[in-house]
């Protein structure tokens, strides 16, 4: 299958991580997965994916720092921004957008293959 | 009856903290099994995936179960319901890690008891120091990295008559600010918020469930982890055992 782009997952729960990873690889996305933010910035630097799968709290930093840390890389800020949280009901919008995110996920009403469609809605490739 | 009403919107408001904090700490596992439950009835996974989700669903679930189990005992926490007695810390290590064995295997890792010395026994109630352990060694199965081991560790205090039994974990290092609002926890008897993406509510009932053990947890930040510990006194009465 010819691959539909790449895409790094920041998810810390590591069963749920593996989910986002089958159900991407199924959707012909080639996917690495890292668990906290602190590895994140170094794959991301090395693979610079199509789009990035982000969870807000992850052990260790949030996602926050991440998102920061990526807006000040000139070559990584463009890379759109999927945000998969248990918070969606406490996070505006607008308030995360201006650091790339492009779409919300909620990961209490999501079904799995919401990952595929947000990937593919905020892609560029 | 007045009176009665008032006792129970008292009640209410006093626990709305702790019912929120309890939501917010289940949530989790339970958006965990809603999302494998779905994709196991979409019946598109192998034999083998089918397995390994299963198997993931049962070991979400028993997480789940040992938190809602853990805040009923701390709920109804009453001296006279549980006994003391002298026990063997390693041996409590051993079952924790036996315990334990099938979860760390399902994520792929390992939990270990490193090599301890002959150790005294402590003075504890044998169900409430496993819940602690089991409480510290499923978070640090959380936040330790993939490929890091996991430790349960016992130490003789000998100069304050205590011995520390807890769980080392290797993983990010937390920050200072997190730290801080940790250590805090520690020394509260609210539930605080400790590491992120944690409410800080196990850490809460560890310390509820050592106090009434005339005990006290603590931790240590390192480099790459932390260490969660609870420090209970050496029994005198080295003759039962």
């Amino acid at each position: 299958m010819t691959s539909r782009g790449s895409v790094v997952v920041v998810e810390d729960d590591q069963w749920l991580a593996e989910q986002y990873v089958r159900t991407l690889k199924k959707a012909g996305y080639q996917v690495r997965h890292v668990p906290h933010a602190l590895a994140a910035i170094d794959t991301i630097d090395e693979a610079v994916p199509d789009v990035i799968v982000l969870d807000m709290l992850l052990a260790g930093t949030t996602a926050m720092a991440l998102l920061h840390e990526l807006k000040s890389h000139k070559d990584l800020a463009a890379i759109p921004v999927v945000l998969a949280t248990n918070l969606a009901d406490q996070i505006a919008f607008d308030d995360v957008s201006s650091y790339g995110v492009k779409r919300m996920l909620d990961k209490s009403t999501m079904h799995p293959e919401d990952i595929v469609a947000a990937v593919r809605s905020v892609a560029t490739v | 009856m007045q009176a009665r009403e008032n006792e129970s919107a008292g009640a209410t408001s006093a626990d709305i903290s702790s019912v929120g904090l309890a939501a917010h700490e289940l949530k989790s596992p339970l958006v965990l099994l809603r999302q494998l439950s779905l994709e196991l009835s979409s019946g598109d996974l192998s034999a083998t995936e089918r397995q390994r989700v299963l198997d993931q669903l049962i070991q979400t679930s028993e997480k789940a179960l040992r938190l809602t189990s853990d805040l009923t005992k701390a709920e109804h926490l009453q001296p006279a319901l549980f006994e003391l007695q002298p026990i063997n810390p390693i041996s409590i290590c051993d079952d924790i890690t036996y315990e334990l064995q099938r979860l760390y295997s399902a994520h792929g890792r390992q939990l270990k008891r490193s090599r301890i010395r002959h150790l005294p026994p402590v003075i504890a109630n044998r169900d409430l120091l496993r819940r602690i352990l089991l409480n510290f060694a499923d978070n640090a199965l959380h936040y330790s990295d993939e490929s890091g081991a996991v430790e349960l560790h016992a130490q003789l205090l000998r100069e304050k008559g205590l011995v520390r039994v807890g769980v080392r974990d290797y993983g990010p290092a937390v920050s200072m600010k997190n730290w801080r609002e940790l250590t805090k926890a520690m020394a509260t008897t609210k539930p605080m918020r400790a590491r992120p993406q944690s409410s800080g509510l196990g850490i809460y009932i560890a310390h509820q469930f050592a106090t009434a053990m005339n005990g006290r947890i603590g931790a240590i930040r390192h480099r790459d982890g932390a260490s969660f510990y609870v420090e209970l006194p050496i029994s005198k009465q080295l003759s039962l055992l």
